[in-house]
């Protein structure tokens, strides 16, 4: 990295001195108290709420910077009262805070044309609804326009800050892009900034940045072309944009610090067959491994073809430890998208919302974790019926009931679903500036998704009593029962023997792991077929977001050896409890099930030592191991080379870091069975790696 | 005919070509003081406790009835909450062993992996490996071993494998015999037929501080190593301090005889002058 970014990334990153701009915290009903004494509809809050989150921003702009922004304001204003709130939650199902969030925009639909020309498309919509008698939709207009003319106000006040601080150049570039559409790539970048940051200032969270290298890619070819950039220049710029997307990061709205979906997409097939992935993609990576920060996150779709060098590239970025990039299969996840009726135009653009979600940029407002389904809670009210069954095909039958049961009421609870409008992320979305229609009453997809959690103790869990109870006959099922009721308390050997050496999902044993693809295509035929009432189907998911902490938290104790309110493994990942038979057998048996209809989202999530990465060779044979995963028909896959924090926290809880491998000297081990001595020492020598 | 192994890791990156599985077959006729495997070294199951998240709970204790002298009975193994023991040490037939690799033919394949035979040392239970290799035939399949066996054997493991990883500790005859326990007559008449035979090979060394990595040793080996066409390189090892971190977990202790503090000499002159490939790990 150059000198340049080297001391933008002390000054924000490693200092944090920005801090120091940022506006003391105020009261986030400091202008819904105003807007309801005015009688404003919501879409009128929505505008107004920009326009004074803007108003109070203090423009920051130092002399050397060629990406302009700082979020100075810390508390996002509420449009609604706690009272009006209250009120519309009683009538609607709110998801997470009732905000646009958790989609990907297009942002091409200012990038192309500018704020000049967008208006002017605006203004002509609005007359031809007025002239149709559409009043609601000309009003509509109405808003789309005070929203453009409110952020072009915002920026004249950051171009006049430019001039003063002395950087002309931010000062023309504003000054330029308050009506006209970006031509180089420096403009590009500082005006997709101005886009998400006042995305970020409307309340919505979670805006994917989607296929980033290929919306840009543009005009880092024109540039290049004429001889504007060179790579190196390029790199720079784009160091400066990752780096602008750390500034106010620690302001989003997410579960934890990182949870804020600046996800970005790299590569993937195209719709005549050719790969996308491009010079600029290529940029991205390095800028990535260089400043090695957690936004953006990284994506790469990858497919059969894909060859070894790309994966090599993304293992790379792997080895430095921040757990991306994340790889999606094109081959699956197209095939998904059109069991769900996506059309054959959009799914080739197919990106991540937040996290692993897949979803349509610019026409996706899926509600992608709409719910979350819990494979152990319908297994849990199958075994506690167990008595009843003759066999383990009719326990089968029961946990497949309590399936469709469970995704009944999950689907049940999903409706009549309210939105905060948002006229900014509507500037963005396809569609809404043509029908004069608010984004939060939904695009052109509108499916719901579940995450599926806890599918390995679910499996486990049956495995378990098939072997135990119905064939090795080893216990009864009311002596089955009675451990899981009792916590398996009194009961040591028990407990050891199903927690240890029971059948386990993840050692491509095909008995066990059929359960798995039963489970899976059970939640599948329990969600297929249903619309929810905005007319969009329903999708399952491999995900657990943070369900699998909510939903195991109450559960009893499972017949897997899982105790009383112990976690589910994350995402879509085997048992944490024991060491399984290798990285082999994990990726087998998790490309078994039927992935194309449970590709909601939701990656298989493998750690490995950062000792595997240890040389080119070593790099190069751990992308060869996560292209198997992907050729071997694996639809989501994260892996992570494990850091410092993850050996700090298997030295405290080594129950849950079973499968954590460390190469020590010639030979590898596993990291929870060494001397605590060979761990620090291990953990002194990670710290210098890293 | 059954053969004992005390591990099998999946994902092995450093042990041949492309991404391989790693068979540890239990038992060694050497016991070089540095051995970081010491599960390796006995040919019979026996009983291996990490400390690491005990509990103190005793169970294992109440449980165990020869308190006097582990007799690797597993009892204990049974009742402890954390999973923290184990009986190292399965045995299996050519067949069973076989079908349990064979298993990942596909990903072998798909990589130019395959599958790699150590330990412990893989010749000194040559009936079952030459009987498991023969199995294993179709896969590219490499042994990784110290040498020190019949030479007749030597020659029909080389018979039945395409990649060869030989150790090659000690030229000079009394300082094997000292730091290892046996002569290195047999490895070095071995190493004579492996590269005779034609298979590609690396030579590995651990180098151990004050012991082997002196010019001296190093100048000597390459000498060995200038006429032999089928080398591939030499790869180094240096000798790191976890080499002792599971003594405590089969009761025994390290005591390696050296000063394991002492920096590693790495220098690779000694190979660049009779141009031998040389890696450092």
């Amino acid at each position: 990295m150059t000198d340049r970014i080297q001391k933008m990334y002390d000054y924000y990153v490693k200092d944090k001195a920005h801090h120091e701009f940022r506006q003391p915290e105020t009261d986030k009903y400091r202008y819904a108290v105003k807007y309801k004494e005015q009688g404003l509809c919501d879409t009128d809050r929505a505008v107004y709420r920009l326009r004074d989150v803007l108003n109070e921003e203090k423009p920051v702009v130092f002399p050397d910077e060629k990406i302009v922004l700082l979020r100075t304001v810390r508390t996002l204003p509420e449009i609604f009262t706690e009272d009006e709130f209250k009120e519309i939650s009683s009538k609607h199902y709110i998801h997470e805070q009732g905000k646009v969030c958790n989609i990907c925009p297009d942002y091409t639909n200012l990038l192309k044309y500018g704020f000049a020309a967008k208006k002017a498309e605006i203004e002509n919509k609005a007359e031809e609804f007025a002239k149709a008698g559409k009043k609601e939709e000309a009003g509509y207009e109405q808003a789309l326009i005070s929203t453009i003319e409110t952020v072009q106000h915002f920026m004249e006040r950051y171009a006049q800050e430019a001039e003063k601080s002395g950087n002309d150049y931010a000062a023309v570039t504003l000054r330029k892009l308050i009506n006209d559409a970006p031509e180089t790539l420096a403009e590009a970048l500082q005006y997709l900034r101005i886009i998400h940051y006042c995305l970020w200032c409307s309340f919505n969270y979670h805006n994917g940045l989607g296929r980033f290298d290929q919306y840009m890619y543009p005009y880092f070819e024109k540039d290049m072309k004429e001889g504007r950039i060179d790579k190196d220049s390029a790199l720079e710029l784009i160091e400066e944009f990752f780096l602008s997307l750390n500034k106010d990061s620690d302001l989003y709205t997410g579960m934890q610090q990182g949870d804020n979906g600046q996800s970005m997409m790299l590569g993937g097939l195209n719709r005549d067959g050719s790969e996308s992935f491009n010079e600029l993609s290529d940029i991205c990576l390095q800028a990535s491994l260089e400043l090695k920060l957690i936004d953006p996150k990284i994506n790469l779709r990858v497919n059969k073809k894909t060859p070894l060098s790309e994966y090599i590239r993304g293992t790379e970025l792997t080895k430095v430890g921040i757990g991306f990039p994340q790889y999606s299969n094109d081959d699956v996840v197209f095939e998904a998208l059109r069991r769900w009726g996506y059309d054959e135009d959009d799914i080739y653009d197919y990106t991540v919302a937040a996290c692993w979600e897949f979803i349509i940029p610019g026409y996706g407002t899926d509600i992608v974790n709409v719910n979350g389904m819990s494979f152990p809670k319908c297994v849990i009210a199958s075994i506690n019926k167990l008595e009843q069954f003759d066999d383990f095909d009719a326990l089968m039958e029961d946990v497949r009931c309590e399936i469709f049961k469970e995704s009944d009421r999950l689907r049940e609870t999903a409706a009549n679903v309210y939105m905060e409008p948002s006229p900014m992320m509507s500037l963005v979305m396809n569609g809404c500036v043509e029908n004069g229609r608010d984004v939060s009453k939904g695009c052109k997809y509108n499916n719901y998704g579940f995450h599926g959690t806890g599918i390995a103790t679910a499996v486990d869990s049956l495995a378990s009593v098939r072997k135990y109870v119905f064939e090795d006959k080893k216990l009864t099922k009311e002596e089955m029962l009675t451990a899981v009721r009792n916590d398996f308390r009194g009961n040591d050997e028990l407990l050891n023997e199903l927690r240890y050496e029971g059948p386990k999902f993840g050692n491509d044993d095909d008995r066990t792991d059929e359960i798995a693809v039963k489970l899976l295509d059970w939640f599948a035929d329990a969600l297929e077929g249903h619309k929810n009432d905005v007319g969009g189907v329903y999708r399952a998911g491999t995900g657990s977001a943070m369900y699998y902490i909510w939903q195991s938290e109450n559960e009893q104790a499972t017949p897997d050896g899982r105790r009383k309110g112990e976690q589910f493994a994350a995402n879509y990942s085997p048992s944490i409890f024991t060491r399984l038979d290798g990285p082999f057998s994990i990726i087998k048996s998790f490309s078994k099930p039927h992935l194309e209809r449970v590709s909601n989202g939701g990656p298989l999530t493998i750690e490995l030592s950062d000792t595997m990465f240890r040389n080119g060779e070593a790099v190069e044979k751990t992308a060869a191991f996560v292209k198997t995963f992907i050729d071997l028909g694996g639809h989501q896959m994260q892996i992570n080379a494990v850091n410092l924090e993850t050996l700090k926290d298997a030295k405290l809880h080594p129950e849950n870091h079973r499968n954590l491998i460390v190469r020590v000297w010639g030979w590898s081990g596993y990291f929870v069975e060494l001397d605590e001595c060979y761990q620090n020492q291990i953990m002194k020598r990670m710290q210098l790696i890293i | 005919m059954k053969g004992i192994i005390f591990d099998i890791k999946q994902m092995a990156v450093f042990d041949g070509p492309g991404i391989r599985t790693t068979v540890f077959m239990k038992g060694c006729p050497l016991r070089c003081r540095w051995c970081h495997n010491p599960e390796g070294l006995s040919f019979t199951p026996q009983l291996m406790v990490s400390d690491n998240g005990c509990q103190k709970c005793g169970k294992c204790m109440d449980k165990c009835e020869h308190k006097d002298k582990c007799i690797s009975c597993g009892e204990c193994v049974r009742v402890c909450p954390m999973h923290l023991r184990r009986i190292v040490g399965t045995e299996y037939t050519p067949e069973e062993l076989a079908a349990r690799l064979l298993k990942d033919k596909v990903i072998y394949e798909m990589n130019g992996g395959g599958i790699t035979l150590s330990g412990g040392e893989p010749t000194a239970q040559p009936e079952f490996i030459i009987a498991l290799l023969k199995k294993l035939e179709g896969i590219h399949r490499a042994v990784e071993t110290c040498g020190y066996c019949a030479p007749d054997i030597f020659r029909t493991v080389l018979d039945h494998v395409d990649y060869v990883m030989m150790d090659l500790k000690l030229i000079d005859e009394k300082q094997h015999e000292y730091w290892t326990g046996k002569s290195n007559r047999l490895i070095l008449q071995n190493l004579e037929q492996l590269k005779k035979s034609g298979k590609p090979f690396v030579i590995r060394i651990p180098l151990i501080p004050g012991v082997n990595d002196t010019y001296e040793n190093k100048v000597q080996t390459a000498g060995l190593l200038t006429d032999a066409d089928n080398l591939q390189f030499v790869e180094l090892l240096p000798y790191h301090t976890t080499a002792g971190a599971k003594y405590g977990m089969i009761d025994r202790c390290y005591e390696p005889g050296f000063d394991t503090d002492r920096a590693v000499d790495t220098d690779i002159s000694a190979f660049k002058k009779y141009d031998i490939p040389v890696k450092v790990l």
